[in-house]
């Protein structure tokens, strides 16, 4: 009796957090005036609302911009961030102590703080309206940092030592001996730094001002917001899932890795 | 070494991104960006794509401005990145005051065959009205968009409201029948964004005033009468729920679904309506309401655009060689049949050119009347602060109820003024 | 004593990336944002000094201390209905279930989705006229609830939204911590006869707290992160309910251009943001005593 009690709130709560995702996708095939309405399925058919919304933003090109931005904040994390995190853990040099305190010093700032002045910086360097201010800030976290070294912390010195050796040199220790063994912390790191990249939107509305550079997430969100949807619902909807279609599916297919990365995250505290 | 391959490869990528970040500000071709209407973007692209044609001609590069919550926020913001282009086609009226002070526009009255041009497009009023305090001319008057109240015939018939409301006293007696048949009389943009009162409060105020400024020498001439009497009357809408307080924006929209009966708007409207209608939808224009209507004529916002160049323009006589040629007779009919939009020209009513085009678009005509009477926005400064101040104690007043007309119309008057103290 | 020194270049090395990173981004910024609290610059023009002006001038501003209201009223929905829910979940799913699989990945799909998407998705929903949840409403006979347009209602309207987005991240976080509490507690209350009220609030509640405290502290930062919420939906509106305090930083700075005044306001909503986490850690590490 309880369980079916239980099975009830679960069912009841797993519509809840899907159906707004099919509605959405319904809503955004069924002609702009039925899309008020309760369904499964899409009221009138049509596939117009994404040939127009093709034709009016670029947002294949947008696409790729946040491809390529995400790809190579989350490469500078894994490399920058494991570099740091590898001296942290395995090295002994006057300073290491005040960098570690550093980094859980920065990590309890709230952004806020340096939103404006990083933004003059930006205006400062002349990165606004190029890719550059997208990517060079994003490119080493103290969260990662902090990653690395605890995962650091517990691989034996012996392989580190056999390495030393051999004659490798400390660079090649990290990525050709440690990385290996590390492939379930690069991937932690690695999913939670493309997300937040991916997701990202209050600072390329403020640094990015070309539509020609725009993330897929704020030309979406402009799109949103902004005259050129004239209204019209179903394109904003089908606009609002083209944006949620690569990371469901990416979802989908690596659910394990996101759930725990997350959980991972989550840990910080 | 693995250092050398893998750090020096995300540097390189760097460095590439760098060179290629940098704009392409060697190049001799000159940047053009139009408004996010994409008619006029059909209208740019046509006439830029002819200019380029000729090999003789330097290209000009266009681009929509960048999409954002409003193109003026996206130009300050180019402004201060320093990534303005040579040409902007969609200048805000009461941004240019601004921008001349802070001495990013060029004055285009230095240019060679520029005032001649003006003169003969536009009526001296006009000259005057785009006349700098500084005594130059930064800005060239290229279309007016008078705002219209737009309302749908079978809404009013369902309610059996015969004869098309014009005075605050039919309206309200319209809202009254149509709540009876559960229908909404109209809605308007209720934020309070500066923007958002182009759409109610001004065209109402214009009207109600016969075309008085919102400022003057630093004073609130808004604090009237008149100011008053169209807070109450729009704030009585709200409170008798004749009004949807739903923004427009965001949701699907509730007129072209025949849910209400009216609402404020200007030409761009025809083809959009047209485009996403039903079969067999209605609509049709008139004025604004007064209270009064028998001393014609009825004034209403002009929501007037303007083309300008910034000062990061390295050419400004070549573009204004360009620019000419989207402002000739046959382009500017040719702007009004692709954007249904009012070119500023003195001769809209007597040229045969324009006159047989509205002949033929009957729904262009009571536009193409209103365009006569109507008021830009005064060349003050701070006109945007103007309209925030305004719309905060709209959202109050007119459509939460939650303060009385005559108080908020003080309230933003003396905010207002606080302004201009220097 | 070479290779010591060897090594030594290697560490300065390793996290050179970090120093310069820190500088620029971090330290500089900061120190700079302090400056700027006591300048007025819109980045075109000069700076000017205006001594203590702006702190004076957020000491008066109405919407500075109703963003501040606005993010409290946010946080009071938020918080509680989060950790109900995501604790109600987590215990149904730490049981013996079938799909269990299905219903986790299920609750945490809005976690991964762009915060976007979810907003114009629910901009849709809370639709006053032609929105679905009030066409349900109707249908079942209830009056419509202004969601976004009523100002009581546009600030809960986004909590909602915001907890049906993040409840699956707590669910996960929440799982782990139960999976923490050893079996055998329960067994030995299971012989005492102890009924499963009396097994959660004595055995599973103490073990999760640290959980509890987290996904308070998380949920604090998300409360006073807001901007993409009102930004798309509602603008800060109606009659600024939910104008919440990172909106309010980016119209003064990149609106306005008040860029001395957008800097204070960072200032001190960033130790605002310190103070609550402090003060909620003080409160339940009291409470475990």
């Amino acid at each position: 009796m309880k369980k079916i009690i239980m099975y009830i709130f679960l069912v009841i709560a797993a519509i809840a957090f899907l159906y707004p995702f099919i509605w959405m996708v319904s809503a955004s095939l069924s002609e702009e005036r039925s899309i008020a309405h309760i369904t499964f399925f899409p009221v009138n058919f049509t596939f117009s609302h994404y040939t127009k919304l093709f034709e009016t933003i670029t947002i294949g090109r947008s696409l790729l911009n946040s491809v390529f931005v995400s790809a190579l904040v989350t490469g500078g994390v894994l490399v920058f961030g494991s570099m740091v995190g590898y001296a942290l853990a395995r090295h002994r040099f006057k300073g290491r102590a005040f960098i570690f305190y550093l980094i859980i010093f920065t990590m309890t700032l709230p952004f806020q703080l340096t939103l404006i002045p990083n933004y003059i910086l930006m205006v400062k360097f002349g990165w606004t309206n190029t890719f550059l201010a997208l990517i060079v800030p994003g490119m080493l976290n103290a969260f990662a940092i902090l990653l690395f070294r605890q995962h650091f912390l517990s691989i034996p010195q012996d392989l580190i030592d056999a390495a030393r050796i051999d004659g490798c040199n400390e660079m090649r220790i990290l990525f050709q001996v440690l990385w290996p063994v590390s492939v379930p912390t690069l991937i932690t790191v690695g999913i939670i730094t493309f997300m937040t990249t991916w997701n990202d939107v209050l600072w390329p509305i403020i640094v990015i001002r070309d539509e020609k550079l725009m993330t897929m997430p704020q030309l979406v969100t402009l799109f949103a917001v902004g005259g050129r949807s004239f209204g019209q619902i179903g394109m904003k909807l089908a606009s609002a899932t083209l944006l949620a279609m690569p990371i469901i599916i990416a979802y989908l297919i690596f659910q394990k890795y996101f759930i725990e990365s997350m959980a991972a995250s989550g840990q910080k505290e | 070494m693995c250092f050398g391959r893998s750090v020096s490869l995300l540097c390189t990528v760097l460095f590439f991104l760098v060179s290629c970040g940098k704009r392409e500000q060697e190049s001799t071709s000159l940047v053009f960006w139009s408004s996010t209407n994409s008619q006029e973007i059909d209208f740019s692209r046509k006439y830029i794509e002819l200019w380029n044609n000729n090999p003789s001609n330097k290209p000009i590069v266009f681009q929509p401005v960048p999409e954002g919550q409003s193109s003026e926020e996206v130009v300050l913001a180019a402004v201060v990145g320093m990534t303005t282009p040579d040409m902007y086609a969609n200048m805000w009226q009461g941004d240019v005051e601004d921008f001349a002070q802070s001495g990013v526009l060029v004055a285009l009255d230095s240019l060679e065959g520029f005032l001649e041009f003006i003169h003969a497009r536009c009526d001296s009023s006009v000259v005057k009205e785009i006349t700098s305090q500084n005594g130059h001319i930064y800005q060239i008057p290229w279309k007016v968009n008078p705002i219209m109240m737009m309302y749908n015939p079978k809404v009013f018939e369902i309610a059996g409201i015969t004869e098309v409301p014009d005075t605050y006293e039919d309206y309200l007696e319209a809202g009254l029948k149509l709540k009876e048949k559960n229908l909404m009389l109209g809605i308007s943009e209720t934020g309070a964004i500066w923007w958002q009162r182009f759409f109610n409060f001004l065209p109402l105020y214009y009207a109600a005033s016969g075309g008085m400024p919102l400022v003057e020498n630093g004073k609130a001439i808004f604090n009237s009468e008149h100011g008053i009497a169209v807070f109450a009357f729009l704030q009585k809408l709200y409170s008798s729920n004749f009004f949807s307080r739903e923004n427009l924006k965001g949701q699907s929209d509730p007129f072209l679904a025949s849910k209400l009966a009216l609402t404020f708007t200007g030409p761009w409207t025809i083809e959009y309506n047209d485009r996403f209608k039903a079969d067999g939808f209605e609509f049709e224009f008139a004025p604004v309401p007064l209270s009064d209507t028998s001393s014609a004529p009825i004034y209403s916002y002009g929501d007037p655009y303007k083309i300008v160049f910034f000062n990061t323009c390295r050419d400004p006589q070549y573009a204004w060689r360009f620019l000419k040629s989207i402002l000739t007779a046959e382009a500017d009919k040719d702007f009004m049949e692709l954007s249904g939009q009012m070119p500023r020209r003195k001769d809209l009513d007597s040229n045969p050119l324009f006159l047989s085009y509205l002949e033929s678009h009957p729904k262009l005509l009571p536009f193409a009347k209103q365009a006569k009477y109507v008021r830009g926005i005064d060349s003050q400064t701070h006109m945007k602060e103007v309209l925030d101040l305004i719309s905060a104690e709209y959202e109050a007043c007119v459509v939460y109820g939650k303060k009385d007309p005559r108080d908020a119309i003080e309230d933003a008057a003396k905010a207002v003024e606080l302004l201009y103290i220097e | 004593m070479s290779t010591l020194k060897r090594n030594n270049l290697a560490s300065y090395l390793l996290v050179s990336p970090y120093i310069l990173h820190v500088f620029v981004f971090v330290l500089f910024p900061v120190a700079f944002s302090l400056f700027l609290t006591f300048h007025e610059w819109n980045i075109i023009g000069p700076m000017k000094y205006v001594g203590l002006t702006n702190y004076e001038k957020l000491l008066q501003d109405q919407y500075f201390f109703k963003s501040i209201r606005n993010t409290l009223v946010f946080l009071l929905i938020h918080i509680p209905l989060q950790i109900v829910i995501a604790l109600g979940l987590a215990v149904m799913l730490n049981q013996k279930i079938w799909f269990r699989a299905f219903f986790r990945g299920s609750f945490f799909m809005p976690v991964v989705v762009s915060g976007v998407v979810i907003t114009i998705l629910w901009q849709q929903l809370y639709g006053y006229e032609v929105g679905t949840i009030n066409m349900a409403l109707n249908s079942l006979g209830f009056e419509k609830v202004g969601w976004l347009i009523d100002p009581v209602w546009a600030m809960p309207s986004i909590a909602i939204m915001a907890t049906w987005k993040n409840v699956g991240l707590y669910i996960i976080l929440f799982l782990v911590g139960l999976q923490s509490v050893p079996r055998s507690l329960y067994e030995a209350a299971d012989l005492e006869g102890a009924t499963s009220w009396q097994k959660f609030w004595h055995i599973t509640l103490p073990v999760i707290n640290p959980t509890v405290v987290m996904v308070m502290i998380l949920s604090t930062i998300s409360g006073f992160s807001l901007f993409i919420e009102p930004y798309v939906m509602t603008n800060g509106g109606p009659l600024n309910a939910t104008l919440s305090s990172v909106l309010y930083i980016y119209k003064q700075g990149f609106f306005y251009y008040h860029m001395g005044y957008a800097a204070t306001l960072g200032l001190i909503f960033a130790l605002l943001i310190l103070l609550v986490v402090f003060i909620q850690r003080k409160v339940i590490e009291k409470k475990q005593a």
